[in-house]
């Protein structure tokens, strides 16, 4: 085909689904869905398969996909020109029930030609607890609405019993309308655009250019698998709640132009909210590998067939009905990114060639903590608490991770001010800021993590609650590379005070008034003069932490954000009054270090 | 041209990142031009060179031109080259205690991925922050708090601010300090108070409140706001009174008014503390010309392209109204001031034109040759095949005729560097090569100019499209012709656009005070907050002197539906002070924008209505150009015939022989039909088949699409 | 030919080597960690207060290399998990 007229296609078509995210994003009009970038638009082909991934939350194209697929399987015969189908049943292809995808047929002069799909986390599903994430659920029944495909409009026309139904169901029914309507728009747009498209240029040349992008795009991928060596990478990930804990185990084997990943070995599924179905551990796995591989290469269903999926039924990452998956996007599904990441990390750092695209783990740790209650003006808030989104870079092979830089599964994310959240909530932070030695240690350092904490401040009700799916207080997850250290784990502390505590200007945990206890999984009151601190994990750090560059330790501490002993016991390096590197102690502190690993182990301890 | 010590000049002087443009507006109606290049980092030195070459060809010297000024106009890159270059003061910022990583953390990734193009966020590994302008060890928190009731929580310590102002003078050698609390646009007392203890402490200092620079919410962007203001404000003030005692010298003894971003004028005294507000001033006032010249051709909606040699420029104005940046950012750093938007991509003369080695596709730019080395057919060095190559392939540049004859451009050099960047790679002839990219970078910037209408909910195929610059008029029928646009005009003033725009201002100051009452609200608590604002603005005119009658008080209001993020700036058209009716129209016209702006449907009526803000803009209107008319005449344009040559024609797909046409000899009423292409002393306009150039009553080309 | 399991581990299809000092070890079809020096550090005992959640089953597992010293990989893990198996397929 015209190489002109291919590369002109092919940036239509970004700009298509560009097009669509902003629809989206503006209807919407919810914090998660503009600040977070919890949202994905794609298209694909008149058979569903992946045609082109927009950036948004990744680990949705696949999913998304399958649930193009599962409409088709579904209305095979029914399926006319404007209308929109609703499917959110994680059993069939969604991740969990408030991720709501809508997928709407694009037809050119009668003829079913393409799919758009998109999806937004919805401000409430019904589960039995508020926002979607539901840490108390026991199964997917107490997790809400969720429907394996149903048609919303039929030929542009909204189905009002089928919308009246779903809406009947949930607590916040003008929000999750608005948010079903934003994704509507947003099909709309989709569907105008590939019209005016395939006016321009016709069907069949737009086919072919789109058979041609996903030929190339498996070309380039199968072409870059060879660049890099044969060979099986593992990682393993530990999901705890409330002291059960659950592995992820992976095997990812290269050989020639595929790639196989395993979780052979990943324990049984959870009785607790955090498992995930097999099409949301696809698209887990997918979500780092589109940017870590493909990263100049279009993510369609060239990139996909190539790479090939063993998960145990059963497990915790291809859990059997009716197993609850509401906390999966936070849960087994982020363990399955983080898994991923490692090994890819891993052969990427094999090559030569490819060692500087290597990373150690981003943001394992997701948060999900939604505050709920009355408002100081009068209204009621929900929300969830945007720091989620501000994860931790991975250290790389050539320089740190980026602190409180995001996270890989969604690229484009970012964290609401302190002001924004402190209008619209009766709360008061009392500090926001990177957290000290949480970037996990390394020849490169990873990002550092956050900590915060907040206090109910002037709420009408004496007080807000909120409904906490905190993991990762045990075990670190942001793995390093290379001999880096893992970053530093989550901590979730309620501290209990006296109703006349005086509060002061704490800047840290410790200056916090009170007695802390540890929360983790359920809903809480935060009310009186307690306070809520959540620390966030670090990104993985990347090499032996004893030959990082001295000044770049001293710049750290100077900057706050790695400790004075962290310096001198894992970094092996002493800093003069001055802030200034003592190479000579340093030299001998490091040659101590070396000693010490060299000595049998019980003697290193 | 003849002078006449009768006559007085206005003159305006824009500063841009490559070249200093003049424009010489005499009282006679004659307009003359000047350029030269810009000379960073002392700019100054290229501003009289550029008046100087402005000058020379009216039979003035420097001296006097000036001496006959009655008013300057300047627009500068000052602050954006200081943050660009690091060349600004060594900062250091006070903060509220415990949030002292706010500027550092830039809200998450957003300071990673904000201003990457989709690529670059689509490779995670390989993105970073900008090296802030503040180090981390320079930022000092104390302890102090108000709430979002402006209500203080916690009082000022008093004493830490002291160590703080120590630590940061005598440890770190700051020059600037930069002051930034929570809250502080509802309650600026304790950053006031840190403004008087610094005085006292350290005299000297520059200081710049977050209170007093942005206030309004958002304390990241708030506190970005104040230490870009910091950090480029001694250099902003020391240029502007240079400039200003070097044009004394010189013979000027009027005042000098510089552009800010938002597309009004400031008398100098007043911008030289308001460094932010100079960012991207020439391309607002690129955009205040197209406005100009819209509002005089009876066009309301205009979408203002500038495409020089390294980047392709966007504005829009719809319904005679400028857009504003909703996140304004200079170099990769957010901050907030009303900034009119304008949107660029890397597509220039001097764009790389090349082939993915990975996916082989062709691509125009975002690397550029620059001016040096250019294009290989200049000959001056360059090797890569720029997308100014590929339009001397497709016949748009005649090789002789190249900016009158001084340089002969070499075609064979141009014909080899795109057979091997493009053509070879892709098994294709020279010319089937240059043709296609020429239509990738025509879908390039369709796509671009798509987008930013999508955007804001606007169809291109309402809009007259403007061309300027060196580059855009090669493409913009072409593209023009794909966006729909209702016509296509390559203005007179092309070449010089944003000095044009410098004279076709107001002085306008903007204020803002941030407050959330419900709808419907009491008109009476509305219009107090008007009223406070409107004092300060009159006497602020009035201390400019601009006398009441040419004093201009618009108002405007954000509202937003309850619970949605997306707030719109709302002008209020009724008569203020505001009667119950007129704010009850307010919202009304609220609601139709947003449905306008976001699309039908997307209004939550459900939730209610709230105004977040109040904003006053105070205008002290400036005589306005009159520009010459000339009568039109027949429309044959033989006179300007220059013969035929090769050239390609979209429409046709190929080359066709087109008519040469020059664009000094075509008279008001002259009309020329595609293929053809109009070479101006500045660049070229091309016309395919269908298009029809007509040269209006200002002598500007007017393309239409006839077929 | 020298390949790389890890950037920081080599083979050349015989043996695995430390890619730093060369240090040998073992064969290549065995699991190079079991010739490296492997440390069960707690968590709080490797990366200090910030990685001290209290539960002392958690340990950072370090694979040192015997001949320079060299940290060459590191894994979280708890007492029963067997090593993590990185290996190269040579052809």
């Amino acid at each position: 085909m015209d190489p002109m007229t291919f590369s002109i296609i092919r940036h239509r078509l970004f700009r298509i689904v560009d097009e669509a995210v902003i629809t989206l994003k503006h209807v919407s009009g919810s914090a998660i869905t503009n600040e977070g970038h919890d949202l994905m638009v794609s298209l694909y082909r008149a058979d569903g398969t992946l045609l082109m991934g927009g950036v948004g939350f990744l680990h949705h194209l696949t999913s998304a996909a399958e649930a193009c697929k599962a409409i088709i399987r579904r209305f095979e015969g029914q399926i006319g020109e404007g209308d929109v189908y609703l499917l959110n049943d994680p059993y069939t292809a969604a991740l969990h029930t408030s991720d709501i995808y809508l997928v709407a047929p694009i037809h050119h002069e009668g003829r079913l030609v393409a799919w758009s799909a998109c999806f937004v986390h919805v401000t409430d599903i019904g589960a039995m607890n508020p926002g979607g994430f539901a840490p108390q659920a026991v199964d997917i029944f107490s997790e809400g609405f969720s429907s394996p495909g149903l048609k919303l409009l039929d030929r542009g026309e909204m189905r009002q019993d089928v919308l009246d139904t779903i809406l009947n169901m949930v607590r916040s029914p003008e929000m999750v309308s608005l948010d079903l309507r934003s994704m509507i728009a947003c099909c709309n747009v989709a569907r105008d655009r590939m019209g005016a498209l395939l006016t321009k240029y016709t069907a069949p040349v737009v086919d072919e250019a789109c058979a041609a992008l996903v030929e190339q795009s498996e070309q380039l991928f199968r072409a870059r698998l060879r660049a890099l060596p044969d060979g099986q990478w593992q990682s393993r990930q530990y999901l705890d709640v409330q002291g059960e804990t659950a592995r992820v185990v992976l095997t990812m084997t290269k050989t020639d132009d595929r790639l196989v990943f395993d979780f052979t070995g990943s324990d049984p599924q959870s009785r607790h909210s955090i498992n995930c179905t097999k099409w949301a551990a696809l698209g887990g796995l997918f979500a780092p590998l589109f940017p870590l591989l493909c990263y100049d290469i279009t993510w369609n269903e060239g990139v996909i067939r190539p790479v090939e999926m063993i998960a145990p039924e059963g497990s915790i990452v291809n859990c059997t009905r009716p197993a609850p998956v509401s906390v999966a996007t936070v849960g087994a599904i982020q363990s399955v990114n983080n898994a991923a990441c490692t090994t890819i990390g891993k052969m990427l750092a094999a090559s030569t060639e490819y060692r500087d695209q290597a990373t150690a783990v981003w943001h394992a740790n997701h948060f999900a903590i939604f505050k709920f209650g009355a408002n100081q003006r009068g209204g009621y808030s929900i929300g969830i608490l945007t720091e989620t989104f501000a994860g931790a870079g991975g250290a790389r092979s050539f320089a740190d991770g980026v602190d409180i830089g995001g996270e890989i599964p969604n690229p484009i994310s970012r964290m609401a001010n302190v002001e924004t959240v402190e209008g619209a909530f009766p709360i008061r932070y009392l500090f926001r800021r990177r957290a000290v030695d949480s970037g996990g240690p390394g020849q490169f350092r990873g990002g550092t993590g956050g900590e915060m904490a907040i206090v109910q401040h002037r709420a009408p009700a004496g007080g807000i609650d909120y409904v906490i799916s905190g993991k990762g207080a045990r075990h670190p997850m942001s793995e390093g590379l290379a001999g880096g250290y893992p970053g530093a784990p989550n901590s979730y502390v309620w501290v209990h005070a006296d109703a006349d505590a005086d509060l002061g200007a704490p800047d840290r945990l410790e200056a916090i008034p009170g007695t802390p206890q540890p929360v983790s999984w359920g809903v809480y009151p935060l009310r009186g003069r307690d306070a809520l601190y959540v620390r966030w994990n670090g990104g993985g750090g990347y090499g032996d932490p004893i030959v990082r560059e001295p000044a770049a330790v001293a710049a750290d501490v100077t900057s706050g954000v790695v400790s004075d002993s962290a310096a001198r016991d894992i970094y092996g390096v002493a800093l003069a009054a001055s802030g200034a590197v003592d190479l000579t102690t340093t030299s001998a502190l490091r040659a101590a270090i070396r000693s010490a690993r060299l000595a049998p182990q019980e003697a290193s301890e | 041209m003849q002078d006449s010590p009768t006559l007085s000049y206005l003159v305006a002087t824009d500063v841009g990142g490559t070249c200093t443009d003049t424009i010489v507006f005499g009282s006679d109606g004659g307009i003359h031009i000047g350029k030269a290049l810009s000379t960073p980092p002392d700019f100054a030195h290229g501003v009289l060179a550029s008046i100087q070459s402005a000058a020379t060809p009216m039979g003035l010297t420097l001296e006097d031109l000036l001496s006959r000024t009655h008013l300057f106009v300047h627009g500068s890159t000052v602050v954006d080259n200081a943050v660009l270059t690091r060349d600004g003061a060594r900062t250091g910022l006070i903060t509220t205690l415990g949030f002292e990583d706010t500027l550092h953390v830039t809200r998450g990734a957003y300071g990673r991925w904000a201003g990457l193009t989709e690529g670059q966020m689509k490779h995670p590994v390989k993105t970073d922050r900008a090296a802030p302008l503040v180090p981390r060890d320079a930022v000092v928190g104390v302890a102090e708090r108000v709430d979002c009731f402006g209500d203080v929580v916690l009082p000022l310590d008093e004493a830490a601010v002291a160590a703080a102002v120590r630590h940061l003078v005598d440890d770190k050698r700051v020059e600037a300090i930069a002051v930034s609390f929570l809250w502080s646009f509802l309650n600026p007392a304790h950053e006031a108070r840190v403004r008087d203890i610094v005085a006292a402490a350290a005299p000297g200092t520059y200081v710049t409140l977050s209170s007093d620079i942005a206030p309004v919410p958002g304390e990241y962007e708030r506190g970005s706001t104040a230490v870009i203001n910091a950090y480029a404000g001694r250099i902003t003030r020391n240029y502007l009174t240079d400039l200003a005692s070097q044009l004394a010298t010189r013979g000027y003894g009027g005042a000098t008014m510089v552009m800010q971003g938002y597309g009004g004028l400031l008398p100098a005294t007043e911008a030289a503390d308001r460094a932010v507000g100079m960012i991207e001033c020439g391309p607002a006032a690129g955009v205040i010309g197209a406005k100009f010249l819209g509002d005089l051709m009876g066009d309301a909606d205009v979408i203002a392209a500038d495409m020089g040699g390294t980047t392709f420029k966007v504005g829009v104005i719809q319904g005679g109204q400028l857009e504003y940046a909703r996140e304004p950012m200079v170099d990769r750093f957010h901050y907030i001031a009303p900034k009119i938007e304008v949107v660029s991509i890397g597509a220039g003369g001097g764009s790389i034109v090349a082939v993915d080695p990975v996916t082989r596709l062709p691509s125009v730019g975002p690397r550029s040759a620059g001016a040096r080395p250019g294009p290989v057919c200049y000959g001056q060095g360059g090797t890569e095949a720029t997308l100014t190559d590929v339009m001397l392939l497709i016949g748009y540049m005649d090789p002789d005729q190249f900016l009158g004859g001084s340089i002969t451009l070499d075609r064979a050099g141009a014909v080899a560097a795109v057979s091997r960047q493009v053509a070879e790679p892709l098994g294709l002839d020279p010319t089937a090569a240059a043709i296609g990219i020429y239509r990738i970078a025509c879908a390039q910037i369709t796509d671009l100019i798509r987008e930013i209408t999508v955007e804001r909910g606007l169809d291109p195929r309402d809009f007259v499209l403007h061309a300027f610059g060196g580059t855009c008029g090669m493409l913009a029928a072409a593209f023009g012709e794909e966006l729909s646009v209702r016509r296509v005009i390559i203005p007179y003033t092309a070449s010089v656009n944003c000095a044009f725009g410098l004279i076709s201002a107001d002085i306008a100051h903007e204020y803002t005070t941030t407050r959330t009452l419900g709808t419907p609200a009491p008109a009476a608590e509305v219009n107090a907050i008007f009223a406070q604002m409107e004092a300060r603005a009159r006497a602020q005119l009035h201390a400019e002197g601009i006398e009441p009658g040419r004093q201009r008080m618009e108002w405007s209001v954000d509202l937003r539906y309850c619970r949605q993020v997306h707030e719109v700036t709302t002008q209020v058209h009724a008569a203020t002070p505001l009667e119950p009716a007129g704010l009850a129209r307010l919202v009304d016209d609220f609601e139709a924008l947003y449905e306008r702006k976001f699309g039908k449907g997307s209004a939550y009526r459900e939730a209610g209505i709230e105004m977040t803000a109040f904003r006053l803009t105070a205008r002290g209107l400036m005589p306005r150009p009159v520009l010459t008319v000339e009568e039109e005449g027949p429309a044959d344009p033989a006179a300007a015939f220059m013969g035929q040559r090769p050239i390609l024609d979209l429409t046709s797909g190929g080359m066709a022989n087109g008519g040469i046409y020059d664009f000094t000899r075509l008279r008001p009423g002259n009309e020329v039909a595609g293929p053809a292409v109009i070479h101006t002393p500045i660049t070229t306009i091309a016309l395919h088949s269908g298009h029809l150039a007509r040269m209006d009553r200002w002598r500007n080309i007017v393309v239409t699409t006839v077929s | 030919m020298t390949r790389h399991i890890l950037p920081t581990v080599a083979t050349d299809g015989i043996t695995c080597t430390c890619a730093g000092c060369g240090y040998g070890l073992g064969p290549a079809t065995a699991l190079w960690k079991a010739s490296a020096i492997c440390r069960n550090l707690p968590l709080a005992v490797a990366g200090g207060p910030a990685y001290d959640t209290g539960f002392a089953d958690v340990v950072l597992r370090q694979f040192i290399c015997p001949g320079c010293a060299t940290l060459l990989d590191t894994e979280t893990a708890t007492a029963s998990d067997v090593a993590l198996d990185d290996r190269l397929h040579l052809r």
